[in-house]
């Protein structure tokens, strides 16, 4: 079986998030092998990873669950008598790593805890599972109420707003530019992670790096949840040096009426590619945008520096 | 007879004890003291005030240590030690007094032709008197060598010409160059009778070592590498025979040059090259032997971007990393590839420049404890410029580059660049008033840098002090 379609199997399972599907997928994929050798193992992951990645449209978190998988097997002790028994160890380390991994929110919920304060008001961004489970769990002991951007283009956070509104807390959908006129009435930012980077910066939903820069200039703190498997070894240099940048995004329809701008126009933007349809090409119908246009030159995560992030609340735990 | 003060003296980052001790200076003055009456009012003043401060603080040290109400009092307590040592013993007598010899006995020894040279150094000298700590480069003369050719290795003597020329230049270049020719000066060193390798072959390097500072201050880079050799040097077997434990001592210097510098160079292009994607516009000043590495190899790869390189004066430096770049050849006869697409401009440029940069490229010297890069002089306008628009700024820097001192500010600790590559020769002498200040480094904060580049990752410049901790080290 595919690894990938293993991986989406796993993902299917609301609780799993992509580092830990990943890390379930590896396992699995371990189990079927039959390397040899430690050195074969760790090829055949590496396989493995590289494939779940380039299948992935959105591969930084589930490439930071393979980082830390396979460089756990790396330093693994490799004391068993016998290579299979080595290998049965190292599938079972990796299936009660993500059975571990699976409490880590409620951990972090509670942490989280102490940082919200009776009766605050709380804006959140698209939907995270850990910011979720951590606002349930205030709504249990202090009274919230809840702002939460709609995110589009997917539009994640009408479902934050019904799950929370179902549980009975007050929340209201706002748009993604009213964060800005909302700002004021909010008592901090809570975010949830894709990934957290080496620069101590935060990969989130599209959207997280304007809230937190609007956070910072209106003195409101910005709290971004991340799981310990989260961590990823990355270091962006900017929003366009993330490995989900294609030139597509934020590309300009090419027209016919202008030439080709020269190589250095602007950096790491280029034209889209001759093959996509031109929205120029047919000039005398009417130009129209459509959502699916808008959604393809569009990212789907943004980079925060850490000079905005007011704190990560961070679950530090062990390696599996 | 030179009309150099020689309280300007501290022309080395050697020995402080013997080079800056005011004693030392105080009993020179006599003999190197110019005329009172061919001088001005103001210096007349401030040889008195010097005179002054030297006998109140021998005064002091005397009588262990009273209360002078001079600014000298603010020296230091290491300082008063100092002078207790040395007041006992009125000759300091080692190994560096030869190297640090006032410098006007040094220059008298210099032919008439070369006067010339030295009168305008003095004038420059006198003038960028603030600036004195910086460690003014000045090319060895031959008179130095033949006094010290007992001493100094002819390996030796050769690199601190160069390195006093600028051939060789690059905190990389002449780290190499530098234990490269120790390795020269290992093998053909033999340990006297009635002591150990061990304890004697250091003894023997430390002329050495300050012969080539005389030549041009000690690079970081070299500085690192040469703790280290003193580490492995006290380290060696005494039981060993005496050739193998030379043969040892190369191997290890080999091995530094290998890990830190060669391997840890291959690492950080293939870490670097990633950050360069087809359509960039990369930004880099002066020249670094590593942004020049990555460059090359990111077009060995057929990424297609343009550099924009920047420069400046003195040493214009840039204008070698053009060459190289603009004139590749092919990477293989079959395919059509010209060179790097290349923009050369000087630093007042930049402004125009800027926004159409992707990422700005840079090497460094030497990269200190509380993040600061210290670089070659103008890199901290182009990182502050870059942040200002937005424009990630990445350092290239090996890890062994790496110094725990702090350094704030460009002012602290910097170098003069030599008045020869300042100032063209003929003009030199036109402008008799005229003072040429060049420093050759310069401090870019941390808050200017995205990240740093090394073979153990990119990390944030104030990262950089835990390097040694994560890899289970105390020094790196």
């Amino acid at each position: 079986m595919d690894v990938y379609q293993e991986y989406q199997g796993f993902l299917k399972n609301e609780e799993v998030s992509p580092p830990l599907a990943a890390i379930l997928s590896l396992t699995e994929m371990m189990e079927r092998s039959n390397a040899g050798t430690m050195f074969e193992l760790v090829k055949e992951l590496k396989d493995g990873a590289e494939s779940l990645n380039k299948h992935s449209p959105n591969p930084i978190s589930l490439n930071a669950g393979c980082e830390l998988f396979i460089e756990f097997i790396t330093l693994f002790p490799h004391d068993s008598a016998s290579f299979s028994d080595l290998k049965t160890e190292l599938i079972k380390q990796g299936r009660d790593y993500v059975a571990e991994a699976l409490t880590y929110r409620r951990r972090i919920a509670e942490l989280a805890l102490d940082f919200i304060k009776d009766d605050s008001v709380i804006l959140t961004h698209s939907y995270s599972r850990v910011v979720m489970q951590t606002l349930l769990m205030a709504h249990k002991r202090k009274r919230i109420s809840v702002y939460v951007t709609e995110a589009r283009p997917r539009g994640l956070g009408i479902k934050t707003a019904e799950k929370l509104t179902a549980a009975g807390i007050p929340c209201t959908v706002i748009l993604d530019s009213a964060v800005a006129y909302a700002i004021e009435k909010v008592d901090f930012i809570l975010v949830g992670s894709e990934a957290v980077v080496e620069s101590g910066g935060l990969i989130n939903a599209v959207g997280s790096n304007q809230m937190a820069i609007i956070a910072k200039a209106a003195n409101k703190p910005f709290y971004a949840l991340a799981e310990s498997f989260k961590f990823h070894r990355l270091f962006p240099l900017s929003q366009y040096d993330l490995p989900t940048h294609h030139p597509t995004l934020l590309s300009f329809p090419i027209s016919q009426h202008r030439p080709a701008p020269p190589m250095m126009a602007r950096p790491s933007v280029m034209p889209s590619r001759p093959g996509d349809e031109s929205l120029t090409d047919d000039s005398v119908s009417p130009i129209k945008f459509t959502q699916e246009q808008i959604a393809r030159n569009n990212p789907d995560v943004d980079f925060t520096r850490f000079v905005f992030i007011w704190r990560s609340t961070e679950l530090l735990s062990r390696s599996p | 007879m030179s009309t150099i003060p020689p309280q300007d003296m501290p022309l080395t980052n050697a020995p402080a004890s013997t080079s800056s001790n005011p004693i030392f200076q105080a009993t020179q003055l006599p003999s190197s003291q110019p005329p009172q009456k061919s001088m001005t009012k103001a210096e007349r003043r401030e040889l008195q005030d010097r005179q002054r401060a030297a006998k109140q603080q021998q005064g002091t040290s005397i009588g262990g240590g009273g209360g002078s109400a001079s600014g000298q009092k603010q020296a230091g307590g290491q300082r008063h030690k100092d002078l207790l040592s040395s007041s006992s013993k009125p000759p300091p007598k080692s190994s560096a007094p030869k190297n640090n010899r006032p410098r006007s006995e040094s220059s008298a020894l210099r032919p008439a032709a070369d006067t010339g040279t030295g009168d305008d150094l003095s004038s420059s000298r006198k003038g960028l008197r603030i600036f004195s700590h910086f460690g003014l480069s000045e090319l060895p003369t031959k008179q130095v060598k033949i006094a010290e050719g007992d001493l100094v290795h002819p390996a030796v003597a050769r690199l601190a010409l160069m390195f006093g020329e600028f051939k060789i230049c690059g905190a990389n270049a002449r780290c190499i160059a530098t234990l490269t020719a120790f390795k020269t000066v290992i093998q053909d060193y033999t340990t006297p009778p009635n002591t150990t390798l061990s304890r004697h072959l250091m003894s023997y390097l430390s002329p050495q070592i300050t012969h080539l500072v005389v030549a041009r201050p000690m690079s970081v880079t070299m500085g690192n590498a040469i703790r280290q050799l003193k580490l492995e040097i006290s380290g060696s077997d005494i039981d060993l025979p005496e050739q193998d434990a030379k043969d040892a001592l190369c191997q290890k210097i080999d091995n530094y040059i290998r890990d830190r510098i060669i391997i840890a160079d291959q690492v950080i292009e293939d870490l670097a090259v990633k950050k360069i994607r087809d359509g960039d516009v990369i930004l880099t000043y002066a020249r670094s032997s590593i942004v020049e590495k990555i460059l090359l190899h990111a077009h060995t790869l057929g990424k297609k971007f343009s550099v924009i390189i920047i420069d400046s004066r003195p040493l214009l430096e840039g204008k070698q990393l053009l060459r190289s770049l603009s004139s590749l050849p092919s990477p293989s006869p079959h395919s059509f590839q010209p060179g790097i697409q290349c923009t050369y401009a000087l630093l007042p440029a930049l402004p125009s420049l800027i926004q159409d940069v992707s990422t700005v490229l840079v090497g460094a010297h030497s990269l200190h404890a509380n993040g600061s890069v210290y670089s070659r002089a103008g890199t901290a306008m182009v990182a502050m410029m870059a942040r200002e628009h937005g424009v990630p700024v990445m350092v290239c820097c090996e890890t062994y580059k790496f110094s725990e001192s702090v350094v704030l500010d460009g002012f602290g600790k910097n170098e003069l660049a030599p008045n020869k590559l300042s100032l063209p020769s003929p003009r030199s002498n036109l402008y008799p008033n005229l003072e040429v200040l060049n420093p050759l480094y310069d401090a870019t904060p941390s808050s200017c840098v995205t990240a740093v580049c090394t073979e153990v990752g990119l990390i944030p410049p104030t990262s950089i002090s835990s390097i040694p901790l994560a890899l289970g080290k105390t020094t790196l």
